[in-house]
């Protein structure tokens, strides 16, 4: 009798000293209620919570509840979503049953909006309008209309479809209207065209788009001064082309980027119908190293090569590749390098073009979270070459025909970073080797944009 | 930027200074399957006035000769760096050279030929473009696979509906749109009596000696003749004034017949 009165000292000792570990408290996930669903569908819902079912203990829960409501919110159904884990109730209960609810704020049906963009030293004016979850799974249908201060007007409508799987594949459908002015080839070009596309992971971070395109383009001479090899091109041309993008990129920011590399390859066929006729591969890569703790040296490298298809189908100028430029290769005026008439150019087949970049924090160190974290200066050294080449069978004479008569500057800057896609460089350049012919540009240079070699 | 019209001034003024290149051409469609009457008259006038000048140049046939023009008028020339659309500015430019056929003629005689030259161009001109867009069956059986043939599908149609849609605009402004086909043959008909009037029984138009007006009207008359259409009305009517037909075969045998290494063409065909 003594013993079953007795509270046991040790025990009651035990039980305040020992941490609570969710991990061993047992735990079923019994019922899941997700509130405010409108228009989205069960299927899609429950396949996303699904996985909520497999947790054992608290811990598990806790955890995979979060991830759930990442997952929920990344639909593209949804505004907010908020979790509410308490133990379960009613006549199926049992003891470690635990009852989630999702609380979901659906996106309204239309949402419109004014943006600005900034692409390559241009600057736009986007307004759109978007449905969101058109039909119920995380569809989107957006149409938009862009006025760039370049008297680029375009615009486009377009349908995605998320398949919500593993490799996040997504279907794009979309046709476009765009007008470009281009006066450092003297032409100015209408396109309207459809295209759909296919992207998908097949690892994680290397992601892959099979696209077609149907494009109808109008080229059209800027003055009467344009030169009579451009205005040669001037009409219609009609493409229809296969396109295949492999995107990889683990930098930690693209802007300003400390570490990590990006690989980008795109492999063109054009002349499934229509007038044009190429294959076209394009290679960007990039490589940060971190020196030090502010200190990042960037290597990169871009390159392309195509080749006419056939004797029945053309490359127009538009579809050539172009070098120069503060965008590219720093030093030349745009799209001042390679074959040229009457100082406009002509775009050629091949190119290549590498940088080598220094990166370091302001010279005064302001320090984090005031200037320092948006203005970096540069150190750059660039080179490249472009033109017809004939490339025979000889590697060794190729690589040679590819060095032979390459371009070389180098300069130093300043960035700026606007937000986190683009960034402004104010640099000045000194151009070190040029062929006759090219555009030169020796002093400041100043571009916006998103991508830069 | 200089403005356009500064540009024209001083581009005339330079382009006077050099001498005719060995190398001009001269664009235009493609003769066989491409062009359409307007452009053939047109395209025959130029050329046949440059022979009348003494002047050689190449004839250059291609697909997007059209929008190659600064202007959008055919033909054009390319002489050295300079690039000039339609017979009038041509004729202008190659008078700065020095070089002209109206020096023979009086005020009174040069505000006449101005006067007729206007007449073939406004209605025959017109005539033409009426009869290849907006006549049924000419604009199905001619004029669309025609003007489609240099592209492929679908551009074929949707450019040939485009282009259908801009004459009709233009015609729509002449107010040539709302005459009936029957109407469109009677001032063809008009037109070719005066021209048939002021002819005579001569050769040329002024003097017995070749003037723009000359060109004008070969161009015009020759095209008529030769392009075979679905219903031949049209030649029937220039066939019946006989001065005109002789006149356009003469000027045929002495500017184009002589088989010359200055064409790429192929040489006129003989009249059926």
């Amino acid at each position: 009798m003594q013993t079953a009165e007795r509270n046991s000292p040790e025990t009651t000792a035990k039980t305040a000293d020992v941490p609570l570990q969710l991990s061993n408290i047992k735990a079923l996930v019994e019922k899941i209620n997700v509130e405010g669903l409108g228009r989205t569908k069960d299927d899609l819902v429950i396949k996303t919570i699904k996985e909520l079912f497999e947790a054992k203990d608290f811990q598990q829960v806790v955890l995979k509840s979060q991830e759930v409501r990442t997952k929920l919110e990344k639909l593209g159904c949804f505004k907010n979503v908020g979790v509410f884990i308490d133990t379960s109730k009613g006549q199926d209960a049992t003891s470690s049953g635990l009852e989630i609810t999702f609380t979901v704020k659906e996106l309204k049906r239309v949402l419109g909006g004014i943006n600005t963009l900034v692409g390559n030293n241009e600057g736009s004016l986007v307004i759109g309008s978007n449905l969101p979850n058109t039909f119920g799974r995380g569809e989107k249908l957006q149409v938009e209309y862009t006025y760039g201060t370049k008297q680029s007007k375009g615009f486009n409508g377009m349908f995605v479809k998320p398949l919500h799987n593993k490799a996040n594949s997504i279907l794009t459908s979309s046709f476009y209207q765009q007008n470009s002015e281009w006066p450092s080839s003297g032409y100015h070009l209408c396109e309207q065209g459809i295209s759909l596309d296919a992207s998908f992971d097949s690892v994680p971070l290397l992601r892959h788009s099979v696209q077609w395109e149907g494009v109808w383009r109008e080229l059209s001479c800027q003055s009467r001064t344009t030169t009579f090899p451009v205005r040669e091109q001037a009409g219609h041309s009609l493409k229809s082309a296969l396109r295949h993008v492999i995107h990889y990129d683990n930098r930690d920011s693209a802007v300003f980027s400390n570490r990590g590399t990006l690989f980008r390859m795109v492999q063109e066929l054009a002349g499934l119908g229509g007038d044009v006729g190429f294959v076209k591969h394009e290679l960007t890569y990039q490589l940060n190293v971190p020196i030090t703790n502010d200190v990042v040296l960037q290597g990169s490298f871009q390159g392309g090569f195509m080749k006419r298809l056939n004797d029945e189908k053309m490359i127009y100028i538009c579809d050539r590749f172009f070098l120069g430029g503060p965008h590219t290769v720093r030093g030349f005026e745009q799209r001042g390098i390679g074959p040229q008439s009457d100082n406009q150019a002509l775009g050629a087949q091949t190119y290549w073009a590498a940088g080598l970049h220094l990166f370091t924090p302001l010279p005064f160190k302001p320090g984090h979270g005031g200037l320092g974290d948006i203005l970096r200066t540069h150190f750059f050294v660039n080179a490249g070459n472009i033109d017809n080449f004939n490339f025979g069978d000889n590697i060794k004479e190729s690589a040679r025909i590819l060095t032979d008569r390459y371009r070389l500057s180098y300069g130093m800057g300043l960035m700026l970073r606007l937000g986190t896609v683009a960034r402004i460089e104010l640099n000045y350049c000194v151009p070190l080797k040029c062929q006759r012919g090219d555009r030169t540009h020796h002093g400041v240079q100043v571009a916006v944009g998103v991508q830069f070699l | 930027m200089p403005s356009v019209l500064l540009t024209d001034s001083i581009s005339f003024e330079l382009g006077a200074l050099e001498p005719w290149p060995s190398d001009v051409k001269l664009y235009q469609p493609y003769e066989v399957e491409h062009i359409l009457l307007q452009d053939q008259a047109n395209s025959l006038a130029v050329q046949v006035f440059l022979r009348m000048c003494g002047l050689e140049f190449q004839v250059e046939m291609r697909s997007n000769a059209e929008h190659m023009s600064p202007s959008g008028k055919l033909p054009f020339i390319k002489c050295g760096a300079f690039v000039v659309a339609d017979l009038d500015p041509i004729v202008s430019f190659i008078a700065n050279k020095g070089i002209n056929l109206t020096d023979h003629l009086d005020a009174a005689q040069k505000a006449d030929m101005r006067a007729y030259m206007s007449l073939a161009n406004n209605i025959l001109g017109n005539a033409e473009l009426y009869i290849s867009w907006c006549d049924e069956n000419v604009l199905n059986e001619v004029t669309c696979p025609r003007y489609g043939s240099v592209y492929s599908w679908p551009l074929n149609t949707l450019l040939t509906w485009r282009k259908q849609k801009q004459v009709t605009k233009k015609l729509t402004a002449l107010g040539w749109i709302t005459k009936t086909l029957d109407e469109v043959y009677e001032d063809v008909d008009h037109c070719c009596n005066a021209l048939s009037e002021r002819l005579g029984n001569h050769l040329y138009f002024f003097n017995d000696r070749c003037t723009e007006l000359d060109a004008v009207v070969f161009g015009h008359v020759f095209t008529l003749l030769t392009t075979p259409l679905p219903d031949n009305r049209l030649a029937s009517i220039v066939r019946s004034y006989p001065n005109l037909v002789e006149a356009c075969q003469f000027l045929e045998k002495a500017f184009f017949q002589k088989p010359t290494a200055n064409t790429t063409d192929g040489d006129s065909d003989n009249f059926n």
